[in-house]
C-alpha cells in the first residue's frame, strides 16, 4: 500500500503525507431563517506540504494564520473547500464512511490544551482505551486494559493510574494521556497542534523530549504545529512559515533559522526574545506595524505587503509564488527574497 | 522618614488603628520595598503560603523581573503589593511593602484607594477580561479622570484620546468611542497601558503583559512598555514566566519557587552563572531560537502543593544537589559572589541554596 514519490530531493524517506493545493474556505452568513453567504473566511488558502516518514515537520505562524484549521483538515475534521490530502497514495480528503474511520486510524491527533480535550467524566484507562472500541479489530476486548497499561508505561505514567480521572493528574501528566491516546492505534503520522504551549517551561521539556523518545522508537512522522519558534527548532526537521492562510517559506530548519529569506520570516524571527541578556541590543530587530490583516479579506497580491517594508507596486498586483528565489534553493514567496540573519548576534 | 504632618490629608477616621499615611512619603527613600511578605489563602483543603516571606526592591527608572512557573506566588506577589488580594479567602499575614519609606499595608482603606490611583498601577494578563465589555474604551480610560481628578466628561475625554496617543493607537480621536471587542489584541493590551499610566504612576506592575499575545505584537508592546518607562522614570516590576523576555528587558531578577525568592541578581549575572539549582535547571531547559539544541534537560517531578510544603528546601525533592541538609535545614538567601559578578551589580546577588558555590562551580 505504500506508495513512494520522490520530489526535492530534501530528505530521504518516502512521502507518507502529501498535500496539494489545500483549500478551506469558511461561509460568512447572514440571517437566520434565510441564510444568505456574505463572503468568506480563506483560513487555508492553496497549501502544498510533504511529509517523509520518521520527519518532524514543523508549522509556524501567528494566531489566525489557519495553522490549526490546516491540522483539522489533515485528520478530517473538516472537509476541504478543494484539493486534495494523500495519505501514502490514498486521497482521505474524498472519503466516507467506513473508508474514512479506517484511513483515520493512521493520522492521530494531539491537542492543545490537556485540560478541556479530556473527559472529565472517563477514567484514564477508558480515555486511552476508547480508539480501540472504535477500531474493535485492533484489539480485542480482553486485551484491551493490558493495551492501555503499555500505553501508560510508554508516555512515562504509572500503569496502576489506569481507573484514575483526568483531574487527578497535572497538566504535563494529560498531555502525556492524550499522547497516549493518539499513539492507540499505531499510527504512522501524529498531528501535534500546539502541544506544549498550554504547560510550564520545566514540564514542556520533558513533553517535547518524549515526543522525540516516541519518534525513534516507533519511526513515527510528526507535524508539529506552534507558535513557539524556539519549540519548533528544537523538534523540527523541516519547517514551514504561515501567514494569512498561505506558506510564504518552507526549508530544513537551518534554512528558515539562519537564513531565511522572506521578510515576514525575518520579522517573526527576530522578534522571538533569545534567552541571553548579552544579546540584548546586539540583534537585527524588526518591529513588524499593526496586526495581521482579517483572513475574510485579505490584500491582493502578496498578504503580508500591507506590514512588510520592501513592498512595491508589483506586490499589490502579483501572488509570489513559493519557489527558490533570492540565491538560496529553498521556496520563499517573495518577489524580493533575500537572505537575512536575524537570529543571532550581529557584532 | 521624615514627618511632614501640617500637611497631612484629612486623618483617616479609623476604627482605632494606627494607620501611616501616604502624605508622609519620603522622595529619599527606596521607590519600592517589599520586606518578608507572607500571603495565605485559607482553603478547604488546608492554609496555601502563597507568598512565604518574599523581599525585594525596585528604584525608579530600574525594571525588576519576577520570574516563576505556573502557581509561585509571582501574581499573588503583585496583587499583595496593590491590595487587591482576593479576601477571604486570600490574607495578607505578614511583612511590609514600603513605598518611600510608607507601609502601604499599614494605610487606611481610603489612602490605599488614593495610592492605588495615583501611585501604582497594574497591567494585566488577559485584556479582554480586564476592560468591562458593555462601555467604550474611551469611557473606561475617562473613569479614572473623572473619578480621581473629579474631571467633566468632555475633558476626561479628551484625556483619554491623548493617553490612547500615548501608546500609539491610530487614530485615536476615532476610537475612542469604540468598544474593547473591536480592537485586536495587541490593541486591547495598549488599551490596558494606557489606563495604567492615566495618572502618572511612579511604579508599573505589568502582569504577564505579552503571554496572550504574538510574538510579532510582543516585541511591539514590550518595545513601548520600555520607552514609556524610560520617559517617564517609572519603576517597574515585570511578571513573567517568559526568560527571553526578561534578558530583554529586565535590570535584574527574583526567581520565584514555591511561594519564595531562591534567587536574586542582576540580570547578565543570573544567564551567566546561575546560582541556585532551580534557575539552572529553568535554564537549562528551554529551547533556543538561535541554536539547535541537544536533549534538553527535564527537571523531574512536580512544584510541592502549596498546602502542604516540603520540610527544609522547596526544591529539594527536585534538585539533582539535594542531601540529607536540604531535607531539614531551611536555606536562606546566602549572599553569593562569583568570579564574573562580584557584587559589581547594583544588587547584592542571593541564593537560597545551601551548595550554592557548587552550583555555580559546575
Amino acid at each position: 500500500m505504500t506508495h513512494a514519490v520522490t520530489s526535492g530531493g530534501m530528505s530521504a524517506g518516502e512521502v507518507v503525507l502529501e498535500v496539494r493545493d489545500l483549500v478551506k474556505y469558511f461561509p460568512i452568513t447572514r440571517g437566520v431563517v434565510f441564510k444568505r453567504k456574505i463572503g468568506e473566511v480563506k483560513a487555508v488558502d492553496g497549501v502544498n506540504l510533504q511529509l517523509r516518514r520518521g520527519e518532524t515537520l514543523g508549522v509556524v505562524g501567528e494566531s489566525g494564520c489557519g495553522k490549526s484549521t490546516f491540522a483539522k483538515l489533515l485528520v478530517s475534521l473538516e472537509k476541504p473547500t478543494s484539493g486534495g490530502i494523500s495519505v501514502q497514495g490514498q486521497d482521505i480528503s474524498r472519503l466516507r464512511g467506513r473508508e474514512l474511520t479506517r484511513a483515520r486510524r493512521n493520522i492521530q491527533m494531539v491537542f492543545q490544551d490537556p485540560y478541556t480535550s479530556l473527559n472529565p467524566r472517563m477514567t484514564v484507562g477508558d480515555i486511552i482505551g476508547e480508539p480501540f472500541a472504535i477500531h474493535p479489530d485492533v484489539a480485542p476486548p480482553q486485551d484491551r486494559r493490558r493495551r492501555v497499561q503499555e500505553l501508560l508505561d510508554l508516555v512515562g505514567l504509572n500503569p496502576d493510574h489506569i481507573n484514575r480521572y483526568p483531574h487527578q493528574f497535572s497538566g504535563g501528566q494529560r498531555q502525556r494521556i492524550g499522547i497516549a491516546r493518539s499513539l492507540a492505534l499505531k499510527p504512522e503520522i501524529l498531528i501535534c497542534d500546539e502541544p506544549v504551549s498550554a504547560l510550564d517551561v520545566s514540564i514542556q521539556a520533558q513533553v517535547v523530549n518524549l515526543l522525540e523518545g516516541l519518534q525513534d522508537e516507533l519511526g513515527l512522522s510528526y507535524i508539529f504545529i506552534a507558535h513557539d519558534l524556539s519549540v519548533v527548532r528544537h523538534i523540527a526537521d523541516r519547517v514551514a512559515v504561515m501567514y494569512l492562510g498561505k506558506v510564504v517559506e518552507v526549508g530544513t530548519d537551518l534554512d528558515i533559522y539562519d537564513h531565511p529569506t522572506h521578510p515576514y520570516t525575518q520579522a517573526l524571527l527576530s522578534a522571538v526574545p533569545v534567552p541571553d541578556p548579552a544579546l540584548r541590543g546586539h540583534r537585527d530587530q524588526i518591529v513588524l506595524e499593526g496586526d495581521v490583516p482579517s483572513p475574510a479579506n485579505p490584500p491582493s497580491g502578496c498578504r503580508f505587503r500591507t506590514r512588510c517594508w520592501k513592498a512595491q507596486e508589483i506586490c499589490a498586483t502579483d501572488v509570489p509564488a513559493l519557489e527558490p528565489r533570492g540565491g538560496s534553493d529553498h521556496p520563499s514567496a517573495c518577489h524580493f527574497a533575500e537572505e537575512r540573519d536575524v537570529v543571532h548576534a550581529i557584532d | 522618614m521624615t514627618n511632614t504632618d501640617t500637611t497631612a490629608t484629612a486623618a483617616p477616621k479609623g476604627r482605632g488603628r494606627r494607620h501611616t499615611r501616604l502624605a508622609d512619603v519620603d522622595p529619599s527613600a527606596t521607590l519600592l520595598d517589599v520586606r518578608d511578605l507572607k500571603v495565605e489563602f485559607r482553603t478547604r483543603y488546608g492554609i496555601a503560603r502563597a507568598v512565604n516571606g518574599v523581599s525585594f526592591s525596585v528604584e525608579a527608572g530600574e525594571t525588576l523581573a519576577i520570574l516563576g512557573e505556573s502557581g509561585c506566588g509571582k501574581s499573588v506577589t503583585a496583587q499583595a503589593i496593590m491590595g487587591i488580594v482576593d479576601s477571604p479567602p486570600g490574607f495578607v499575614t505578614g511583612g511590609e511593602v514600603r513605598y518611600r519609606g510608607v507601609d502601604l499595608l499599614k494605610l487606611s482603606r481610603q489612602e490605599r484607594r488614593k495610592a492605588r490611583a495615583d501611585r501604582l498601577a497594574m497591567i494585566f494578563q488577559d485584556a479582554l477580561s480586564a476592560l468591562n465589555p458593555v462601555f467604550s474604551v474611551g469611557f473606561q480610560l475617562g473613569e479614572v479622570f473623572r473619578f480621581h481628578r473629579g474631571m467633566s466628561r468632555a475633558d476626561a475625554r479628551k484625556k483619554a484620546i491623548e493617553l490612547l496617543d500615548l501608546v500609539n493607537i491610530p487614530a485615536a480621536r476615532q476610537r475612542v468611542s469604540d468598544y474593547p471587542h473591536q480592537f485586536s489584541g495587541g490593541m486591547r493590551q495598549r488599551v490596558m497601558i494606557a489606563m495604567a499610566l492615566a495618572l502618572d504612576p511612579d511604579v508599573l506592575i505589568a502582569d504577564e503583559p505579552t503571554t496572550a499575545l504574538d510574538v510579532t505584537v510582543q516585541a511591539q508592546i514590550m518595545n513601548l512598555l520600555a520607552e514609556l518607562q524610560r520617559d517617564l522614570n517609572m519603576g517597574m516590576i515585570l511578571i513573567t514566566h517568559d526568560m527571553g523576555v526578561v534578558a530583554d528587558v529586565a535590570d535584574k531578577i527574583s526567581v520565584m519557587y514555591a511561594g519564595k525568592v531562591v534567587e536574586r541578581a542582576d540580570v547578565h549575572d543570573i544567564y551567566a552563572d546561575p546560582a541556585h539549582p532551580y534557575t539552572k535547571a529553568l535554564l537549562e531547559s528551554i529551547p533556543r531560537v538561535d541554536l539547535k539544541g541537544q536533549q534538553l534537560n527535564v527537571i523531574k517531578g512536580l512544584p510541592p502543593a502549596l498546602t502542604d510544603l516540603p520540610r527544609g528546601c522547596n526544591f529539594a525533592p527536585r534538585c539533582r544537589y539535594a542531601r540529607d541538609r536540604c531535607r531539614e535545614d531551611t536555606p536562606h538567601l546566602y549572599q553569593v559572589t562569583t568570579p564574573g559578578g562580584d557584587g559589581s551589580g547594583r544588587t547584592p546577588r542571593g541564593s537560597a541554596c545551601h551548595y550554592w558555590e557548587e552550583v555555580v562551580a559546575q
